[in-house]
């Protein structure tokens, strides 16, 4: 029986330096008529002011249908604010009940039961019901939602208020997935699709989120204002504006300038220029999307990579520390985990990174490789070419000589899913959500659609873990699994990536950080502007 | 980009090379001595990169990120021209990156320039299907913006400095086609060709041996214009995630990726790779300008 | 007359029928859109639902006689991303890319034809060289960098000008200079060129005999006659322009063409791809139409040209 507490207030606000728009920046914008809202004065009268925003992608409408959320974190940066899930991830907690004010599963495992909040409502006024959680269950159709499906038997609606999902068989995942490791818990409002569509609901979304829609211009901007009420408490900002500002260092240059006043992904010297310059703030979160070498070799007798002791000194070349401070000042975790995120369930905590070239160099001469070899290419995504550039001559150091060869996201990823890249290295990520299982599914076992190879102890721990319902002794064997990974050195794992991200002297609780892994603004009601 | 010059070639009377070659002689007084100066020293710098660079240009030290240029404080002799994001010598980098963006630059023109001369010699001369077939695909070419078509070739084929080669050849080859076509038009109701078809040479012969010569001098002016916007071009592929892989040294790249640097204040990062794009292509296009007013005034327009 | 305008209209449908198929069967090869709305670990189930809601699940030839079925009754398809009709989404862009290219344009004629002139008449060796050197600058830096450069000092330093995004006649001034700069060279190479046809003829010769200053001369008569194909490449460049300005749209964050094309093409959005690049290519087909149409009017025997 398991019963949840109501939501926590926001992690303490991390307070700002030197919050002053200087005098020559406020003449200057005003000048060519810039100031476009006035600083709020944050009072109790309801929410006020602006705050902008420069985002890194581009905004697709698909994002404003939970139903098509694909399991990548991008379109959560939309979500928090217009919607809202039966339970989510949220401050303190990876499942915190939101439209749900409480749930219980019983005693088989095999049934739960949710009870929504009376005062949950959609933008339109309407309030979140039992047939709403159902129907959006109904209609999801983003990542793992035939997985969801084929595991649910049956969902129940005894009042508008009640929500009882029945398994087929016990499943110890479902809540994971059902509150983060899909989109399937985000609710719409059944009565408003029936009226307009699929097609009509991304022109004009209605959620039960702290925001409501007011416009999208595609590739430009989102426009967002306030909902006041919000169950949860409403918000103190009025209105939200999401500007696409592909560029890097224009993005930095408009949040100097005051055009915006949170930057999403600021990064390198671009974030040391940010440290210095007085009125901004650099707030680094860390994803829950690791980064890793994987030696797709390691199956292959013939290859050096075939020898443990050649991808032990791999891990031990890699200056995983000195890296971090150069690319990303330092704010990358660390936990030399490669696949499973520290913020998962069932994570294993593998012992500390070691970063020795010359035990590197003994482990390769004992390995006969006293000379170095020739490795291959080293494929990575383009976008994280820079990692992969100081891998590269990390690897070089101990003998390892390989060729970078940075593949344009598309390409990437459809060529190590379809297992193009048997020779030489890859360098991966994953920002996907789920758990220790689910990552492990993916990326260790046998028929992964990641896996380049498999170890048939590890294989054999899989399926034991899936049927297991006691959480320690399941915990047990996934942390067994990881544990093996480790020892096999599999990978080496760099670490989980810092995303940095800067505000400028405006904001006032930026809710960065807050929710464990989630890179982006959010709870966005708890996001306040500074007093003017 | 595109330069636009490709689109439209305005009609003009074409000289005998023989006069073009006596008026070179005469005018010789304006040679561009110092552009020529310039690429002849970007050529032999990149002929000599081993023995010139002070550091491995692909090796770096993260302990030694982002150090100025000698004379600001905090410089050394070590890294004269300063240190890149990687603790990379700025300096050794210039130094073999010459070698990228004049392979690149020269290979990619000829590459342009063989495939766009023989296509545009044999549509000219030949006419008929073989002229339709050619210029109805360079048609379509040119209603491609070379850039897009560049991003496209480049996320097909994958990034590699060959393959950047083989882009750019593909891409620009439309341009020379154009122009050889046009000027073989008027080539072959010349006497000399007539001459030759009487006396029984054969087609290839003819291409070969009295229209081919006559065409060198405008594929050379075409081809040093183009120097310059191969390699443009060539950087601005490396802005968009296209272009030469690093960690290999080429300037377009150091200039890409020190773009953030610009910033910072660590302005070597792209001040000195900016200087030597700019230098090389100013100094080609210069030669160009030169070229074409004295071999080829039919080029004139470009 | 009349022939050769319907021979020329039918090569430039043959050229456009050509870019369709090109289009069509390049943008398919560069990668599958799918991988790109899914994260690594995406089950094969759901990566063929994607495909199946583009279509991308019928054979190929399939697919492109539906889109050239939809194109001939007017529609191009709908956004794989933007899941908006792209016919709507480039209407929104084409007004912001055609301003840009128009103040471009002013700007690369302010440095053009004027440093043109000079170069032609040689009114002292360090103007002529000036404007020539000017001009060609401009084509020797790459615009990225150039835009950098102009926000770091106008934005940042001077903070006279907005960074980005469009919305004000202020917004529109950097992205402009960064991308006319590139075209200056270009519009002085062709002014300096005509103009020394110009001032080579008869008429000019006349009037120097008549013994008209030579400033006059230059501004009145040859200037005049000069101007008519820099006009004529401007028109051409302007629609070029439309077409190439990724990298500066990229930079100043323009909502323009050029940017909808190349996130097009890193989103393997296939209609957007598609559409942007037909229109495109219409417009440059169509322009060069027009420019033969004119010259052929101008000059009869350009019609006999095969």
């Amino acid at each position: 029986m398991a019963q949840m507490a109501g939501v926590r207030g926001p992690a303490a606000a991390d307070r700002l330096h030197d919050a002053q728009l200087t005098r020559r920046e406020l003449l200057g914008a005003a000048a060519i008529g810039l100031v476009a809202a006035v600083p709020a004065i944050a009072s109790a009268a309801g929410p006020s002011g602006q705050l902008t925003w420069g985002i890194h992608v581009s905004m697709a409408p698909t994002w404003f249908d939970p139903a098509e959320t694909q399991g990548i974190i991008t379109p959560f940066m939309v979500l928090y604010a217009l919607h809202d899930a039966v339970v989510k991830p949220m401050p303190g907690t990876s499942q915190a009940p939101c439209l749900a004010e409480t749930w219980s599963k019983n005693e088989d495992d095999k049934s739960y039961e949710f009870v929504l909040r009376r005062n949950a409502k959609f933008h339109n006024g309407d309030q979140v019901t039992a047939e709403d959680v159902k129907f959006s269950f109904e209609r999801y159709k983003g990542a793992a939602h035939e997985l969801m499906k084929s595991k649910v038997a049956l969902i129940e609606t005894p009042d508008s208020q009640r929500v009882v999902f029945k398994l087929k068989e016990a499943w110890p995942d479902f809540l994971t997935f059902y509150s983060s490791a899909s989109g399937a818990g985000w609710v719409v409002p059944k009565k408003y699709l029936d009226k307009v569509g699929d097609e009509g609901f991304k022109q004009a979304p209605i959620g039960a989120g702290p925001y409501k829609f007011v416009s999208f211009t595609p590739g430009v901007e989102l426009v967002l204002e306030a909902f006041e009420d919000y169950w949860r408490k409403t918000p103190s900002v009025k209105r939200l504006v999401m500007k696409v500002l592909p560029d890097e260092a224009t993005r930095l240059a408009a949040l100097k300038r005051g055009e915006v006043d949170i930057a999403y992904s600021v990064r390198g010297e671009l974030a040391e220029e940010l440290v210095k310059t007085p009125g901004l703030a650099l707030k680094p979160v860390v994803l829950q999307a690791p980064n890793w070498i994987y030696f797709p070799e390691q199956w292959e007798p013939k290859s050096p990579w075939h020898d443990i002791r050649v991808r032990q000194a791999a891990n031990l070349a890699i200056d995983r520390d000195g890296m971090s401070k150069a690319l990303f000042l330092g704010y990358c975790k660390i936990t030399n985990n490669a696949v499973v995120p520290y913020t998962f369930d069932y994570f294993w905590q593998p012992p500390e990174a070691v970063y020795d070239p010359e035990k590197a160099q003994k482990l390769m001469a004992q390995a006969g490789f006293a000379g170095g070899f020739d490795a291959g290419p080293l494929y990575c995504d383009s976008s994280y070419s820079n990692m992969a550039e100081v891998v590269v001559d990390n690897f070089a150091q101990i003998g390892i000589r390989a060729k970078l060869q940075p593949i344009e996201r598309a390409g990437f990823v459809a060529g190590y899913s379809n297992k193009k890249y048997t020779k030489g290295i890859i360098q991966g990520a994953s920002g996907a959500f789920g758990n220790a299982a689910t990552r492990m599914a993916s990326f260790v076992v046998k028929d992964g659609a990641f896996a380049y190879g498999n170890y048939p102890d590890i294989d054999e721990l899989f399926p034991a873990q899936a049927d297991e319902l006691d959480h320690d002794k399941r915990s047990a064997i996934l942390a067994k699994m990881q544990q093996l990974v480790h020892e096999k050195a599999i990978y080496a794992p760099i670490w989980q990536l810092g995303f940095l991200n800067g505000i400028g002297p405006r904001v006032g609780e930026s809710t960065f950080g807050t929710i464990p892994g989630f890179a982006y603004t959010a709870p966005f009601e708890d996001l306040t502007l500074n007093a003017a | 980009m595109s330069t636009p010059s490709d689109v439209v070639v305005l009609p003009s009377p074409s000289p005998t090379p023989r006069r073009a070659v006596r008026r070179l002689a005469i005018r010789f007084g304006d040679f561009p001595v110092i552009p020529t100066a310039i690429l002849l020293a970007v050529a032999l710098v990149a002929i000599f990169a081993n023995q010139l660079a002070p550091h491995n240009p692909e090796i770096g030290s993260l302990t030694a990120r982002f150090k100025p240029p000698f004379w600001q404080t905090g410089g050394s002799m070590k890294y004269i021209l300063g240190t890149d994001q990687l603790g990379r010598d700025v300096l050794s980098r210039l130094i073999f990156g010459a070698r990228v963006s004049m392979v690149v630059g020269i290979m990619a023109v000829l590459v342009a320039g063989v495939v766009g001369t023989v296509l545009g010699i044999l549509s000219g001369y030949l006419g008929g299907w073989v002229d339709q077939v050619i210029m109805r695909v360079t048609d379509t070419w040119l209603a491609l913006p070379a850039l897009t078509f560049a991003i496209f070739l480049a996320a097909i084929v994958g990034p590699s400095m060959w393959n950047i080669v083989i882009i750019l050849g593909v891409t620009y080859w439309t341009r020379y086609a154009r122009v050889i076509r046009g000027e073989v038009l008027s080539l072959r109701e010349r006497e000399f060709v007539r001459l030759a078809v009487v006396a029984g040479c054969s087609k290839w012969s003819i291409m070969a041996r009295h229209i081919l010569p006559n065409v060198v001098n405008s594929a050379i002016v075409l081809g040093s214009l183009m120097l310059g916007v191969v390699i443009i071009t060539e950087a601005t592929l490396s802005f968009l995630g296209v272009g030469v892989p690093p960690p290999q040294p080429a300037w377009g790249l150091m200039l890409s990726d020190g773009k953030q640097g610009l910033m910072v204040g660590y302005w070597w990062l792209t001040v000195f790779p900016g200087l030597c794009i700019m230098l090389m292509v100013l100094s080609a296009n210069l030669i160009g300008d030169w070229l074409r007013v004295k071999l080829d005034p039919q080029l004139r327009q470009l | 007359m009349g022939r050769y305008i319907t021979r020329r209209a039918g090569y430039c449908l043959l050229s456009l029928f050509l870019l369709s198929l090109t289009i069509f069967f390049f943008v398919r090869v560069t990668g599958d859109p799918a991988a790109l709305l899914v994260e690594p670990g995406a089950s094969a189930e759901d990566i063929a639902a994607i495909h199946h809601q583009f279509g991308l699940d019928r054979p190929l030839w399939v697919q492109y006689g539906l889109f050239m079925w939809t194109l001939f009754h007017g529609d191009l398809g709908q956004s794989f991303y933007y899941q908006t009709p792209v016919f709507d989404l480039y209407m929104s862009r084409l007004p912001n890319s055609l301003m840009l290219a128009a103040v471009a344009m002013i700007f690369s004629l302010i440095v053009g034809i004027p440093s043109g002139i000079l170069a032609s008449v040689r009114v002292g060796r360090f103007w002529d060289s000036a404007g020539k050197m000017f001009a060609l600058l401009g084509l020797s830096l790459p615009s990225f960098w150039v835009g950098l450069v102009l926000i770091l000092v106008f934005s940042v330093y001077l903070k006279w000008l907005p960074s980005s995004g469009a919305g004000t006649p202020l917004h529109l001034l950097m992205p402009a200079f960064a991308l006319g700069w590139y075209f200056a060279a270009a519009h002085m190479r062709l002014t300096r060129s005509s103009m020394l046809d110009v001032l080579g003829s008869e008429y000019i010769k006349l009037a120097r005999l008549k013994g008209l200053p030579e400033a006059l001369v230059i501004a009145k008569h040859a200037f005049k006659n000069a101007l008519i194909p820099v006009i004529t490449l401007a028109g051409i460049n302007l629609v070029i322009m439309v077409n190439v300005a990724v990298v500066v749209e990229t930079v100043f964050a323009w909502p323009g063409i050029g940017r909808l094309l190349y996130e097009g093409i890193t989103f393997r959005d296939f209609p957007v791809v598609q559409g942007v690049v037909l229109l495109g290519g219409a417009m440059i087909v169509l322009v060069n139409l027009l420019v033969d149409i004119l010259y052929a009017t101008i000059d009869p025997r350009i019609r006999l040209e095969r």
